[in-house]
């Protein structure tokens, strides 16, 4: 097809002119619609995300009100526990300080039975309500590990005595291995480490009926790995993923033959981890089993060493004089438990019910240790301790050593008190050699200065 | 959408273009009387951004091609070499990077449908599915609700002729003027 010559006319058609017209009226009205269509879309994307934004601060507003009400669930939780554990051990105290002096008195052999029952019952009870009340800890992460210097190597002795003697009452054999690499003096938690090696020692008696336990322990970069081997039945491969779940002892029939609450296990675990270390299960050749637990210390402060009190048995010094104690308790059980507790020892011990009077007793004519309940009507045992170090500090008057019976020993508050102007604390309930210890410890000095004298 | 054949709607700017066309072949005073005796629904009023049914375009088509007595087909294929020169002088972007025809004939199904969405997302735009059969041989598949593969004829012969090149473009299967499959060789 051949182009038509290019139009010369300046001038459109009429017919072609109106074309175009329509064609731009046209095109005008389509453009209005579609700028119309553009601003209704627009309109319901800003209506959407005005209602978006509202949806999320709804949403937030109702996650931010779980938050809050989980936490107070949680708090309410853990303040129950403390307060249980509290209202439990009050009681507890009374039950076992009664229990111990009971069979001490003149019993005939069934009488000393029961008596016998109503401690082992006693300590069960106290056993289960410190795992519960570590498990609840563990679970609100306020477990806290102490960094505290203490004789390694006696600590193990100290289990190799305890657990020897349970191995020797059963008929198993009882070894230990290791034990002579180890420091006397080293900075840690005594007291979880006694507790790990102890609960595992404790299952090992527990579960092997013949043969023996053994112990092995090793120190090397401060790592601490101690390593439990039975000649017991093992674990079934089947049931090793429960071994560390708490309330899951492997077989419900283990709790009906063997006693336990199935938490020891899961608390060494955490405890070991809260240590930079671990606790592991793996099976014994032969079929017993190994469990092996590892934990971090660290190398003594220098300077520091540990107070010996090698030199200082409670009974020589609690017997070094008739040292004039004063007990501040009003519950008037716990003073009777703790009258009856230190009677064997000669002491002249002064009872009083609240702090206002431990103080006014004092400063009349100062005690050489002041044993101080820290919950007590009228002022409480930290207030009344204040006021004794203030009143001291005034007139220059020697240092009187006060211990804190609490039944709330959490880890942070003994180190609040200590803070606070007392010297050492004893858990209620009170065990006739802990109060001993701490007292002899708190004497030691006046004790040789004595002996000296 | 099943319609197919006449009742499509197709894109105001081929009518514009047509036009253009016809006013190039024929002079506007031919042009405005073939429009006038055509009697058409739109009196051929065409805005590049409304849609009119595909018959007017076919009917525009048969009446040029009647008054320089040509096919229809004739009309489309020479239609084709329009479109693809007023394409690459509008959107010289599309084709800077497209070394040879059948680098363009490619992306005409990607890259410019793909741009035309943008601007008309009702646009029911054809299909120009291409296959290399050989460095010099390829297959375009020409599918579309509207009977216009004379137009796609067009289109890729200009293609060729723009990058200098000749060859013969040939019907390798023909299911109707909407579904038909070119075979393209390029001579050497």
């Amino acid at each position: 097809m051949e182009p038509f010559p290019p139009f010369k006319s300046e001038r459109v058609s009429r017919r072609r002119y109106e074309r175009e017209r329509r064609g731009r009226q046209e095109a005008e009205r389509i453009l209005e619609h579609l700028s119309r269509e553009l601003y209704e879309a627009n309109a319901a994307l800003k209506a959407q995300a005005a209602s978006l934004e509202e949806t999320v601060r709804h949403r937030t507003e109702e996650l931010r009100a779980a938050k809050v009400a989980a936490e107070t669930a949680s708090d309410a939780k853990s303040a129950f526990l403390a307060m249980i554990s509290h209202e439990i051990r009050t009681p507890l105290n009374g039950v076992l300080g009664m229990a111990t002096v009971l069979a001490e008195t003149e019993l005939d052999a069934v009488q000393m039975d029961m008596a016998e029952v109503i401690l082992t019952s006693g300590n069960g009870l106290l056993a289960l309500l410190n795992d519960v009340l570590d498990l609840s800890k563990i679970e609100a992460r306020q477990m806290e590990i102490e960094e505290i210097g203490f004789d390694l190597a006696n600590l193990m002795a100290e289990q190799r005595r305890i657990f020897e003697l349970r191995a020797a009452e059963k008929g198993l054999s009882f070894r230990m291995s290791g034990q002579a690499g180890l420091p006397s003096y080293i900075q840690g938690d005594p007291n979880r480490l006694r507790q790990v090696v102890s609960n595992l020692l404790s299952n090992a008696m527990k579960f092997t009926a013949k043969g023996g336990v053994h112990l092995d322990v090793s120190l090397d970069q401060w790592l601490l790995t101690v390593a439990v081997t039975d000649t017991g039945p093992g674990v079934p491969e089947t049931k090793r993923h429960k071994l560390f779940k708490p309330f899951s002892q492997t077989d419900a029939s283990i709790t009906r033959q063997y006693g336990g609450t199935g938490l020891g296990l899961a608390i060494s675990r955490q405890v070991c981890r809260l240590m930079g270390g671990d606790l592991v299960f793996r099976p014994a050749r032969g079929g017993g089993s190994v469990f092996t637990a590892t934990m971090r210390l660290s190398p003594p402060n220098v300077g520091a060493a540990p107070v010996d009190l090698g030199h200082c048995p409670f009974q020589k010094v609690l017997g070094a004089r008739r040292w004039r104690i004063l007990v501040a308790e009003d519950s008037e059980t716990n003073r009777k438990v703790v009258e009856l507790l230190l009677k064997p020892f000669d002491l002249d011990i002064r009872m009083v019910f609240d702090g206002a009077q431990a103080v006014e007793q004092h400063l009349a004519r100062p005690f050489d240790l002041i044993l101080m309940d820290v919950n007590m009507p009228v002022m409480n045992g930290l207030a009344a301790a204040s006021l004794i170090r203030q009143e001291e500090e005034r007139i220059g008057a020697e240092r009187v050593p006060i211990i804190a019976l609490t039944a709330n020993a959490m880890t942070h508050q003994v180190s609040d008190y200590l803070r606070q102007g007392i010297d050492a604390h004893v858990a209620k309930p009170v065990r006739r050699e802990d109060l001993a210890r701490a007292m002899a410890l708190q004497l030691c000095e006046q004790t040789r200065a004595l002996m000296q004298g | 959408m099943n319609r197919v054949g006449l009742e499509v709607p197709v894109k105001g700017m081929i009518f514009t273009e047509l036009l253009d066309l016809a006013d190039h072949l024929a002079g506007e005073e031919a042009v405005d009387k073939l429009l006038d005796d055509l009697d058409l629904d739109s009196d051929a009023a065409y805005t590049s951004v409304g849609n009119y049914p595909c018959s007017e375009l076919v009917q525009i088509m048969t009446a040029l091609g009647a008054q320089s007595g040509v096919s229809c087909d004739e009309v489309q294929r020479e239609f084709g070499h329009w479109v693809l020169g007023i394409f690459t002088d509008r959107y010289p972007h599309f084709v800077k990077d497209k070394h040879t025809a059948f680098d363009l004939l490619e992306v005409i199904e990607t890259e410019v449908h793909a741009e035309v969405r943008k601007l008309y997302p009702d646009a029911e735009l054809p299909t120009f599915r291409t296959r290399r059969l050989g460095p010099d041989r390829m297959e375009m598949h020409y599918h579309s609700e509207r009977p216009l593969r004379s137009f796609c004829h067009g289109l890729i012969e200009a293609c060729l002729q723009r990058y200098g090149v000749t060859g013969q473009v040939r019907i390798a299967q023909d299911n109707g003027a909407s579904d038909t499959v070119f075979d393209i060789q390029l001579e050497r």
